[in-house]
């Protein structure tokens, strides 16, 4: 099939996708986008998550076909130049260790706080279980979500490129 | 001054970016895809292995299998017991074992070929429990083996364990277990090979770039030389990368259809390929007098190591001499025997089956208190390690021995809890403590680093180290020790890391090892640059070399800063004598071997301590357990970057969070996070505060020691004893599941 989606702020058109390619696949093998990882290929991880028209998803699970005439955002999408404030926040708390779920984990991060500038612990937690991290522990990504909310708080710089 | 600040992490800024390419990154268009065919059924006989059909899958380029491997066909990464079969030949050992290897035009015929691929086996007698393996007439694992399925042994004896049991006045006999964990680094095996100019290149995840080059290299029949082995940004490893997984098969594809090829296993290929944790059973008899010194210690402790070697040497050993914890006993005598099995090997895990024993100590030492009626932090302090007495292996400590100072920071807050939980188990809430102590690099054995330093005349200076950086620091670490002792922002520092070309050996990152091995190394290679930069500055300047000071790339005669000159002026002097100005460094713990009948020697050069203390909160109806808040004093020497220390031990505690409560591998049941379920930020509970001491090491690195497997070690133990206190029964089982915690409350299998 053909898929026509705009992808971090681009439209794309790719021929020849197959009906049963998911949205990971296209973005990985087809468009070289390998900041959005496989963990588990099962929707168990979150390392894949990436934002379908704002809401965070996993690009494992989700069909490319279901993408079509809509908008993804993945890590390499979320900065305008540098660092997104999120970004910033996880490299200055320390909250990246192997960084292998850090791409998941920024994105999910990122739609908690487009949807809640002001989260509590239990938002957090809630909003970032479904992203599993073997290094850290979590408390420096706890750290580090509560920074974003306040650096973006203060910036109000929230908007991405395809945002 | 770096040391004790904490920079960002060196990469951390393009990992967060999503730019940082992994080993399961790698790979170009055109590049063949590889998968492996994998048996379902062990022990068993390979009958027939028919290709026909997986061969006329489009795309497939060919199928490997044992007959094509051009050099040695048993692998494993110590030397004296290679004895792993990466593609069968005629028996299967373990389910998940590979016999074939496909490579094809892409990732979905090479899938597509792996399943049609027919393999006929015949099923032999196998042996699953590693109590039964060591019984008269088990079936043989391995056959024409002088010690049957017995593969490793550690005994320590010291003093006279039953003479002095006859004169303690409390003795306490418990049964401990623990079980298989699978690693769960999130990123799973991955990596690429190619051919350039007649060499093999390989660039994979791993943790030890050069045994890997080495072992590949045997198993292709090459000199090492023709090998060279990059490490690829690595997604975690916690032991599960030190056994080679990818490489051998990435190397035999590219070297034999000389073209480009890529692999990365699927996180059930991950669960089923490669190694786990080993479960342990411990049985003990410790004995104390009225006071509650500990007096006598018999351990017995066994594990299943699964049907290949791996590190079990080293696990046996390393359990055996940690079976005592933190503590002094006179009389000890401990027998650790590791079994073959037909299960899944078990190998490096971090902590190398010392969080295993900690069970056991900790459990005991609970266990005589209670007997006592004494407080559990106050019979730790009591018998706690001080310098100048002896580990159970007869080693004299007389520095850095933080375990007194780690457990009288960790008591106020000990106190607090308890006081806020209340005495009686009727609130579901209970206080657990639990300590450790852990040896830093390889056991008793040379396990030197090596690290190199060049400053360039155009002004670079450039770190040389074969240390992988798994996501644990050691780059971050290890460019802040060159620039405390160089004087220079670390920032300055250019780092070539774990290429085989380029970096010399600095062994695993293994053992909590880097920081005091390879920081070791890379501080001595600082020093003999710095010497040389200073002995040229004597010859241009005529001045005492003894009075030369340096900082921020400049050198000058102390007390006249005036008369500086670069560094960059100093080293293109060199550089027209055609000198490199290049300082290498070397460091190797000195340890002992143990003796092979009393276990009697020196292991380790420094050990790092830790005590931890927990409350948890048991809903008795369920019996699910919340890890409510977790207290960690970890003396670590001296910490280079208090971030990246506080990092580890977050990340030590939920993993102990997870083999405590809910982590056990069932071979053929889990195969991915749907059902093996590790801790999520959810099952967070408050870690705070992380108190890190410092007692420093006079070998180590500015005193730093190391923290990686310590991080963990204590945290089982502090909330089985939490959760024992909660429901007024000991937890000597794990993981401490919901039907066990039902068990406890109902008093089903009451031990006592």
């Amino acid at each position: 099939m053909n898929l026509v989606f705009e992808i971090n702020g681009s439209r794309r058109s790719l021929g020849n996708v197959p009906c049963h390619a998911t949205l990971l696949s296209v973005l990985r093998d087809r468009l070289g986008l390998l900041g959005t990882k496989e963990g588990c290929g099962v929707g168990e991880c979150g390392a894949c998550t990436v934002l379908l028209d704002g809401e965070p998803v996993n690009a494992c699970l989700t069909a490319a076909w279901k993408a079509a005439g809509r908008n993804v955002i993945t890590i390499e999408g979320l900065a305008t130049e540098g660092l997104h404030p999120v970004q910033e926040a996880f490299v200055d708390s320390g909250a990246i260790q192997c960084g292998f779920c850090t791409p998941g984990m920024i994105m999910s991060t990122y739609a908690l706080l487009k949807r809640s500038a002001c989260p509590d612990v239990e938002d957090i937690k809630s909003a970032l279980a479904g992203n599993l991290c073997r290094c850290t522990g979590y408390k420096q990504i706890l750290d580090a979500v509560r920074a974003a909310a306040a650096k973006m708080d203060r910036t109000h710089d929230d908007e991405v490129s395809g945002g | 001054m770096t040391i004790g600040e904490s920079p960002a992490r060196v990469g951390s800024v393009e990992k967060a970016l999503g730019r940082a390419r992994f080993g399961s990154d790698q790979g170009e268009p055109g590049d063949l895809f590889l998968v492996c065919v994998r048996a379902d059924q062990a022990p068993a006989t390979i009958e027939a292995l028919e290709l026909d059909r997986a061969l006329a899958v489009p795309g497939v380029v060919r199928i490997f299998t044992a007959a094509d491997i051009p050099g040695e066909k048993l692998l494993g990464i110590i030397p004296v017991t290679k004895d792993q079969e990466f593609l069968a030949e005629n028996i299967i050992s373990h389910r998940g074992q590979a016999v074939a290897l496909v490579a094809a035009e892409t990732e979905g015929a090479a899938r597509k070929a792996a399943q049609a691929v027919e393999l006929r086996l015949s099923a032999l007698k196998g042996v699953f429990d590693h109590r039964e393996a060591l019984a008269e007439n088990a079936p043989q694992v391995h056959a024409g083996r002088p010690n049957g399925n017995l593969m490793a042994r550690r005994v320590i004896r010291k003093g006279d364990f039953e003479s002095a049991l006859n004169t303690c006045a409390v003795v306490h006999e418990a049964e401990y277990t623990t079980s298989f964990i699978e690693h769960a680094a999130m990123e799973t095996e991955g990596g690429r090979a190619w051919i350039e100019d007649d060499r093999l290149i390989i660039k994979a995840c791993t943790q030890n770039p050069h045994y890997d080059r080495g072992d590949t290299a045997r198993f292709l029949g090459l000199d090492p030389d023709r090998v060279r082995m990059i490490q690829a940004e690595t997604g975690g490893g916690f032991g599960g990368k030190l056994d080679v997984s990818v490489q051998p098969y990435l190397g035999l594809a590219a070297l034999l259809l000389k073209r480009p090829v890529r692999m990365v296993y699927t996180r059930e290929e991950s669960f089923i390929g490669t190694g786990k944790r080993h479960p342990f059973l411990m049985k003990c008899v410790t004995g104390a007098d009225s006071d509650g010194r500990l007096v006598a210690m018999k351990m017995d402790l066994s594990a299943d190591t699964g049907a290949f070697a791996s590190y079990a040497l080293a696990v046996a050993s390393r359990a055996a001499v940690h079976a005592t914890g933190p503590y002094y006993v006179a009389n000890v005598e401990i027998d650790c025997r590791l079994a073959y099995t037909n299960n899944p090997w078990a190998g490096a895990m971090r902590g190398f089956g010392v969080p295993q024993a900690a069970m056991a100590h900790e459990g005991q030492i609970d266990g005589i208190a209670d007997k006592l009626g004494m407080d559990r932090l106050e019979i730790r302090l009591l018998n706690a390690l001080r310098p100048g007495q002896e580990t159970a292996t007869g080693q004299v400590l007389t520095q850095s021995v933080g375990i007194v100072e780690c457990l009288e920071r960790l008591k106020p807050v000990y106190r607090t809890w308890l006081s806020e939980v209340g005495p009686d188990s009727a609130s579901g809430r209970g206080v657990g403590v639990g300590a450790m102590f852990y040896g830093i690099g390889n056991t008793g054995v040379s396990n030197p680093s090596t690290a190199r330093l060049e400053w360039t005349p155009d002004g670079r200076i450039i770190l040389f180290t074969g240390a992988a950086d798994i996501g644990q620091g050691s780059d971050t670490v290890l460019r802040q020790i060159v620039g405390a002792r160089l004087n220079v922002d670390p920032e300055r520092i250019d780092l070539v890391r774990a290429d085989t070309d380029f970096t010399t050996d600095a062994g695993a990152t293994s053992a909590s090892r880097q920081t005091y091995i390879s920081g070791g190394a890379v501080l001595e290679a600082a020093v003999a640059l710095e010497e040389m930069i200073f002995s040229e500055f004597e010859d241009l300047m005529e001045a005492d070399r003894g009075d030369l000071e340096m900082a921020a790339g400049r050198v000058w005669v102390k007390g006249s800063p005036n008369g500086a000159i670069s560094v960059e002026e100093i080293v293109q002097s060199l550089a027209q004598r055609d000198i490199r100005a290049v300082g290498e460094g070397r460091f190797d713990p000195a340890t002992v071997a143990l003796d092979p009948e009393t276990g009697q020697g020196v292991p380790y050069a420094t050990y790092a301590f830790a005590a931890q203390t927990a409350m948890v909160e048991v809903d008795k109806l369920t019996g699910e357990v919340q890890v409510k808040r977790v207290a960690a004093a970890h003396d670590v020497g001296r910490a280079i970057n208090p971030k990246c220390v506080e990092g580890q031990i977050c990340g030590g505690v939920m993993m102990g969070v997870g083999m405590a409560l809910m982590e056990e591998y069932v071979p053929g049941r889990h195969a991915n996070f749907e059902n093996y379920h590790i801790p999520t930020i959810a099952d967070m509970p408050e870690i705070d505060p992380v108190i890190i001491v410092e007692a420093p090491e006079e070998s180590g690195p500015f005193g730093a020691k190391g923290v990686g497997e310590p991080a963990l070690i204590p945290t089982a133990p502090t909330i089985a004893s939490a959760v024992g206190q909660a429901v007024g029964r000991p937890m000597r089982h794990l993981p401490i599941s919901l039907e066990r915690v039902m068990d406890a409350v109902t008093g089903v299998n009451d031990e006592n």
